[in-house]
């Protein structure tokens, strides 16, 4: 039975005795594969703390903590990720997950100290003998994405459908597309320091991922009384710092907000915001104009019990979001879904009401406990070259209004717009249209002293701009305004070679030789707004405190130097719609301490 | 040395009598009898797992296993994590084979939430498990070569697996955890020259197992030990739940990948290696045949990879991925049998249930409580790891 | 598959099937019928093989769910039989006699989840936890964190920050 051959066979293991040996000679300084995932590294000029990578962290290895040398400030934390080599176990999500790269593993493996504590540390402020080896891990590329760097797509009215007409341009998100959009946020927080009103951005779109939209509306409105509007012509600068923007495109914040405002019907906020029924304090606050900033102090005075009274000077509610911002891009019965909810606080508003002229900023003290200004910039300001006198030259905010009144507005064939701003934009587009109707083709131009990369204007403003057949030249100054007689020739320009000096100065530079001449039969200036004080008495201006730039001057609570008069909006910040949100909010609060005070 | 030294005493006269049911009775204080504890030392291939072994002489009465040297409550722990946290954690179930713990996690939950894996991962997919199985085969023959005494396998085997982690590293950047197939997809494509320097381990891995084959398997001793000894009767493979080369080595042609095929099996060309005799001997040479053919399969795979595309599939944000309310069985054919995650979930952000069922969870309890009853002392180790457990998978 | 679920009801009731896969489906059977029903699946309809025998927690309804997977290799197709049974004084009739695997399970169970299999060999022996003296630790009730919490101490020097908190305290810290 036994064979002879497996008594023998088990000898030819012998022949390995005169094999060359496998062993590694030197396996301390062995190198590892090419993506190993070894030691942590981080480029903390890159990275922004937003701490995606401790929250993926199953073990918990990772803390976020304060960097000498790195600033918290805008889109920047100013935390870093400390790893505890204690619990890491090298799967390298924290590598995958980070949204701005920085993050990677080296190949290194080997680390010998005595001290345990040293193995905790935080990777790229702490020098490391591996922080320039390029090998190691980093997140892999081929569609590997652990979220979606892609934004949901917003549907939109085509070019020709929207450029005859005032209606809305953006359809908003449908609820698998909201839900998808809210699916890619990262939760990291980031933007809500930008957001001049700190909005709870990750938790309201927390709420869309739940699609519990009331719950949605109650963090809306904790913060910002107008998510309507907001949703729809807010500057958006959170979208500008979104940490998942940094590979991939941020965010879309503002049409999630609108979402939320959309989905929730006008007739039910009150349940949903639990405000059937206030507890009034018997005191009262007069709120001098219906922009932003006052009607978010109304809100919120209103929600503390007070008794609010808005003057406004014109015939409808709204300031500048219903007379300087066109109806394609918010609509009046969106806009008047966000006041009327106010008004149905018990908030009270009386139109046709100019300052100094049918009742005294006094008078007001002596009927009320306290008063908030919010009377905006609405008197355009001027380049003041020669010509702008001339009767066919314009200002925007004025036309703007005038639109918005169902004044007549004069509309040439040939206009030319001066303005790189939002409200540059909103002129142009308006005046578009209106040529459009009125002579069945556009032919608009705009130019602006920025050049393209630093125009302040959206950018999709922009380009929707050109969409509708405008012309935007950008990086040009004007020079002077030709004029014949009663008639308007054209805009003289020449090359703009920067704006600003380098300590951020408004400080233009010009090339002379560069020149060009934008031929045009009226001329519309947008170059900014300035605050009208004229309501204000001469002895009362001399008691109110001005700052350097000549805003008046407001403490934290937006107090002026005369105790009962608060002021906010566009006056104090800004100028856009959330600053004034924002501080008509603190102003609010800022009255109740005051009057709880006194 | 005469002939009776290595034989069993068949003289049962100085046992203890049996009583009315044929069995013996074990009294302590007769002092015939002796209670020794084999583990929970981990001496290569067993893991942490003890046998408390009731002893007459040096034959075995009595056998209880005891496992939970390594729980670590992994099914609890990933019900508080979120479903992408669990994935770090779950290879770390099975350390011979981590690859099939991940890819059952990724496809049950690939399948409750409908995720399309893109092709070139699923090859990719199949590539390391098959990879990871002939590691675990290679590490598995040194351990039986050495439980019965042979240590130059296992210096040659364990040799020639770290060729295979190796290749692990570079593909996944890790040797032993590779943390490689995340839900939805693999961590990367195959690195250059992987190919050639896989081919190149492949043809190492086939001339050592010839000398494998004439040092172990052709080897008197080693044959004297193993054949005819621990048989499990094919009529246990169903009562017993047992699967993989412990049921094929019993004429039982079980494998999942052909059963219930996944990723690419289909695609491939093989046949489940089965045996006949059933004993520790032809368990073994199961294994080693089915060794040789998983080489041959990475052969077919590499072949047929891909070398670009899409290497994950487009899911929601991981950082709160829902996955539907619902629940699934995956399994899969490691080296060790059926291997399969039972996963449940609720509906939210974390896994409601996850169950791993681990091959070795019938075959190291109730199967291996019942073979070693009368064996000698000298062959409980080669016994247990002819069986081959790994007690993680039973305690997770 | 369908055909075996058709068979099935003529003896049994079979309450909401449900198809996950080509090769996959779950029903529910009620605690007294359920060991009936297993006999029969692999007595007569030929599902030999006992994969898996395990529970889920469902805390809000207060049950547990007991899943047997059974499968067919044969037909290569499994079958997973739900049981739901009261949380209070969890108790299940033992299948130890049709499978022997069917002990280590129940003893787990009995041991992890506190469901008591009367008659299994051994099912009050501690299997994987030695002098364990808490509630069963995987009912949903068994809060892991708390208690590592208690037991085990965490190293000190660890602190981090939420970003968002971080910035306000940095930036805004009145507003």
């Amino acid at each position: 039975m036994t064979k002879l051959n497996d008594i023998l066979s088990p000898f030819t293991a012998w022949k390995h005795v005169v094999r060359e040996p496998v062993t590694i000679k030197d396996p301390l300084n062995r190198e590892a594969a090419d993506r190993y995932r070894g030691f942590h590294k981080n480029d903390i000029s890159e990275c922004i703390g937003c701490g995606t990578c401790e929250s993926i962290c199953q073990n918990a290895a990772i803390d976020l903590v304060p960097v000498d040398g790195v600033e918290t400030k805008d889109g920047d934390s100013g935390l870093r990720p400390r790893v505890d080599y204690g619990r890491c176990c090298w799967c390298g999500l924290c590598v995958d997950v980070c949204t701005t790269n920085s993050l990677s593993l080296s190949n290194e493996y080997t680390w010998v100290d005595e001290d345990p504590d040293n193995f905790r540390f935080v990777p790229g402020a702490e020098n490391k003998s591996w922080d320039n080896r390029e090998k190691g891990y980093k997140k892999p590329g081929n569609g590997y994405e652990l979220y979606s760097p892609v934004r949901e797509s917003m549907e939109e009215l085509e070019p020709e459908q929207r450029d005859q007409s005032f209606i809305e341009i953006v359809q908003g998100y449908s609820k698998e597309q909201a839900e998808k959009e809210a699916d890619r946020c990262v939760e990291c927080g980031i933007c809500v320091a930008t957001c001049p009103a700190h909005m709870g951005i990750p938790e309201y779109i927390k709420a869309i991922r739940n699609d519990d939209l009331n719950e949605g509306l109650r963090v809306l409105y904790d913060t910002n009384p107008l998510p309507e509007i907001c949703g729809r012509i807010c500057t958006h600068k959170c979208e500008t710092v979104c940490s998942v923007g940094h590979h991939g495109d941020p965010l879309s914040i503002r049409w999630l907000k609108r979402y939320i405002a959309d989905q929730n019907p006008a007739e039910e906020y009150k349940k949903i915001l639990n405000t059937e029924t206030l507890q009034p304090t018997g005191k009262k606050v007069a709120i001098i104009g219906s922009g932003p900033s006052g009607l978010s102090a109304a809100h919120y005075l209103a929600l503390m019990g007070y008794q609010c009274t808005i003057y406004e000077k014109l015939p409808a509610a709204g300031g500048m979001m219903r007379f300087g911002i066109p109806e394609y891009r918010l609509p009046y019965d969106q806009l008047d879904k966000d006041i009327n909810y106010i008004l149905s606080l018990g908030v009270e508003i009386k139109y046709n009401m100019t300052i100094g002229k049918d009742i005294t900023l006094e008078e007001l003290n002596k009927q009320y406990d306290a008063v908030f200004s919010g009377t905006g910039l609405h008197m355009g300001r001027s380049t003041r070259v020669p010509g702008t006198d001339h009767p066919e030259v314009y200002q925007a905010v004025d036309l703007l209004r005038d639109i918005v009144l169902g004044n007549e507005v004069p509309v040439k064939e040939k206009i030319v717009v001066i303005g790189g701003g939002n409200v540059a934009m909103d002129i142009t587009r308006s005046l578009a249209r209106l040529q459009k109707q009125k002579f069945g083709k556009v032919d608009m131009l705009t130019t602006s002293l920025e050049s393209e990369d630093i125009m302040p204007a959206d950018r999709e403003e922009v380009i929707e701009a050109r969409e509708e057949n405008a012309v935007i030249d950008p990086g040009w100054g004007p020079v002077e305004i030709e004029t014949e007689g009663d008639k308007v020739k054209g805009l003289h320009v020449v090359k703009c070679l920067s704006v600003f000096d380098e300590n951020r100065r408004f400080a233009p530079k010009f090339d002379e030789e560069q020149k060009k001449f934008f031929p045009a039969d009226m001329v519309v200036e947008s170059i900014g707004q300035g605050m009208d004080l004229s309501y204000l008495s001469e002895e009362f201006k001399e008691q109110l405190k001005m700052d350097p730039r000549g805003r008046i001057l407001v403490n934290d609570d937006f107090q002026t130097s005369v105790d009962w008069l608060f002021a906010g909006g566009d006056m104090i910040q800004g100028p856009d719609v959330i600053h004034g949100i924002a501080n008509g909010h603190k102003a609010a609060m800022g009255i109740d301490k005051y009057l709880s005070d006194k | 040395m005469s002939k009776k030294l290595l034989k069993w005493n068949e003289d049962r006269t100085l046992f203890p009598e049996k009583n009315s049911e044929g069995k013996i009775d074990v009294d302590y204080d007769s002092h015939k009898f002796m209670k020794i504890w084999h583990g929970p030392q981990h001496p290569g291939i067993t893991g942490n797992m003890s046998l408390e072994l009731t002893l007459l002489g040096d034959e075995v009465m009595d056998c209880e296993t005891h496992v939970g040297y390594l729980h670590r409550g992994f099914e609890k722990l990933m019900e508080r994590r979120k479903y992408i946290q669990c994935f770090p954690i779950v290879c770390r179930v099975a350390v011979p084979e981590p690859d099939f713990n991940e890819y059952c996690f990724a496809s049950a939950m690939e399948e409750l939430a409908g995720i399309e894996v893109p092709e070139a991962a699923e090859w990719l997919r199949t590539l390391v498990l098959e990879m990871s199985r002939l590691q675990s085969f290679l590490a598995w023959i040194g351990g039986q070569a050495g439980s019965l005494g042979q240590g130059i396998i296992g210096q040659w085997t364990i040799y020639l697996r770290d060729l295979i982690l190796d290749r692990f590293e570079e593909l996944t950047g890790g040797r032993i955890y590779h943390m490689y197939m995340l839900p939805g997809g693999v961590r990367g494509l195959l690195p250059d020259g992987f190919r050639e320097r896989m081919t190149q381990n492949l043809d190492d891995i086939d001339k050592f197992m010839k000398d494998v084959k004439k040092v172990m398997f052709d080897n008197y001793v080693f044959k004297k030990r193993t054949v005819g000894m621990g048989v499990i009767d094919p009529a246990w493979i169903n009562p017993f739940g047992i699967t993989g080369p412990n049921a094929r080595a019993a004429g039982v042609a079980k494998d999942v990948r052909k059963d219930n095929p996944y990723l690419k099996y289909p695609e491939l060309d093989f046949e489940p290696v089965v045996g006949k005799d059933s004993d520790i001997y032809t368990r073994a040479d199961v294994r080693r045949r089915d060794l040789l053919m998983t080489v041959d399969l990475i052969r077919q795979i590499m072949a047929k990879i891909p070398d670009k595309g899409d290497i994950r599939a487009k899911t929601p944000n991981v950082l709160h991925w829902k996955v539907p309310a619902g629940e699934t069985y995956s399994r899969a054919e490691c080296t060790r049998g059926e291997y399969g995650y039972y996963m449940v979930s609720d509906g939210t952000e974390y896994p409601r249930r996850i169950n791993v069922r681990g091959p070795s969870y019938t075959h190291a309890v109730a199967l291996l409580e019942k073979m070693i009853v009368n064996a000698n002392i000298a062959d409980v180790a080669g016994l247990m790891v002819s069986l081959h457990t790994y007690p993680p998978e039973i305690e997770r | 598959m369908q055909t075996i679920i058709e068979n099935l009801q003529k003896h049994f009731q079979v309450v909401s099937y449900h198809q996950q896969r080509e090769n996959l489906g779950f029903l529910i059977a009620s605690k007294e019928v359920a060991v009936g029903l297993i006999t029969h699946l692999r007595d007569y309809e030929g599902f030999a093989h006992l994969v898996l025998l395990t529970a889920v927690d469902w805390i809000e309804d207060e049950h547990f769910q007991l899943t047997y997977l059974l499968h067919h290799p044969e037909k290569k197709v499994d079958l997973g039989v739900r049981v739901m049974i009261s949380r209070e004084n969890a108790e299940m009739y033992s299948i130890h006699h049709l499978w022997e695997q069917a002990r280590t399970y129940q003893r787990e169970l009995r041991e992890m989840f506190g469901i008591n299999f009367p008659g299994s060999p051994d099912v009050d022996k501690p299997f994987i936890l030695e002098g364990w003296e808490e509630i069963p630790p995987y009912r949903r009730d068994f809060d892991t964190k708390e208690y590592s919490e208690k037991t085990y101490f965490p190293r000190p020097g660890r602190e981090t920050h939420d970003p968002a908190e971080y910035m306000k305290k940095k930036l805004y810290p009145n507003e």
